[in-house]
């Protein structure tokens, strides 16, 4: 039961650690969704469109709409292709760990060249072998997730000191002083539940493929399922990273006229 | 001991997401009944907070996984 949780290919460079698998799988994603933007914008016509210039048209529009729900049309528009690369992104990056994974057994040091991935120590620790996974969705590591998050966290603090500034630092003390400290706290947990949310979602869709796997063949129908599930997970994931960032930026950055 | 406090851990939070979905999903049934009009905004508001109630619980899950796992 204890060897369900896979070691994953950790090498430090200096003091910093860097993940293979999700270094790997982060360049995958970029790949993929740079194709499919290349693929969706080759012979543009507006009388004759193809398949994926409508399917591109289509997604537009939806981030469009979904962007200009949360704050006024005339400022929608800067923010529509932000939006779309954040989706296009997290959504890409939720199904790239369903498909297929790749582990390998280890029994001694893997090395790469000179750098140690799994070190004799750690080996000795599983009981001298374990396995090691060289593929899985980036956003399964709280690295990715949260450097998204930091990326939205900047976003909307930057654009809030620098557009708006007056009403940006008033709304942290309304509507009485004395609630500084929750909205400073409020502040915090924004990127925090944003990164960990979206974590959480694909993480544990992963360790439950894994655990349905350990059931061999009975688990076939069962692990259909499953992906079919965590497919629609992705998206609502994606979705809803895109939307709450939305929602932040609208709440950083839109003067208000109304009283409070 | 720690197989106790992964079960507890998750079943907590699956009663937490149970609960708090299932208000949200009948409010917005509600809804869709009362102005069948509405029916995409509402279910969009639906799944923003369905995301947003679900995380705690989902949290969670990840601890339960790491306590079980990580013996």
């Amino acid at each position: 039961m204890k060897t369900s949780m896979h070691l994953f290919p950790i090498i430090e460079l200096g003091s910093l650690r860097f993940d293979l698998s999700t270094v790997i799988a982060i360049v995958v994603t970029t790949i993929i969704c740079m194709v499919l933007g290349v693929l969706a914008t080759r012979k543009l016509s507006v009388a004759n469109p193809t398949k994926m210039q409508n399917f591109m048209e289509w997604a537009l529009e939806f981030m469009h709409s979904t962007v200009a729900s949360t704050m006024p049309l005339e400022k929608a528009k800067k923010f529509v292709t932000f939006g779309l690369t954040l989706i296009m992104f997290i959504f890409v990056s939720n199904l790239l760990g369903l498909p297929f994974g790749i582990v390998f057994d280890a029994h001694e040091e893997v090395k790469l060249g000179n750098l140690v991935i799994i070190s004799q120590e750690l080996l000795d620790s599983k009981g001298g072998h374990a396995h090691v996974a060289f593929w899985k969705s980036p956003t399964a590591d709280i690295s990715v997730t949260a450097g998204l998050a930091l990326l939205v966290f900047f976003v909307i603090h930057i654009l809030g000191l620098t557009t708006n500034t007056k009403h940006y630092i008033k709304h942290y003390f309304q509507p009485f002083w004395i609630m500084f400290p929750l909205n400073i706290i409020e502040t915090i947990a924004k990127p925090v539940t944003l990164a960990l949310r979206l974590y959480a979602n694909i993480f544990a869709g992963e360790v439950l493929i894994s655990t349905i796997l350990m059931l061999n063949w009975v688990g076939v129908p069962l692990l259909a399922v499953w992906q079919g599930f965590s497919i629609f997970v992705g998206a609502i994931q994606a979705f809803l990273f895109t939307v709450l960032t939305m929602v932040y930026i609208a709440q950083a950055t839109v003067h208000e006229e109304h009283d409070h | 001991m720690e197989l106790l406090a992964a079960a507890i851990v998750i079943g907590l939070g699956a009663i937490g997401a149970g609960f708090g979905n299932g208000m949200i999903v009948s409010k917005t049934v509600e809804g869709i009944a009362r102005q069948p009009e509405a029916k995409s905004a509402l279910q969009t508001t639906m799944f923003i907070g369905v995301g947003i109630v679900e995380v705690v619980p989902i949290i969670g899950v990840v601890l339960g996984f790491l306590i079980f796992f990580g013996q």
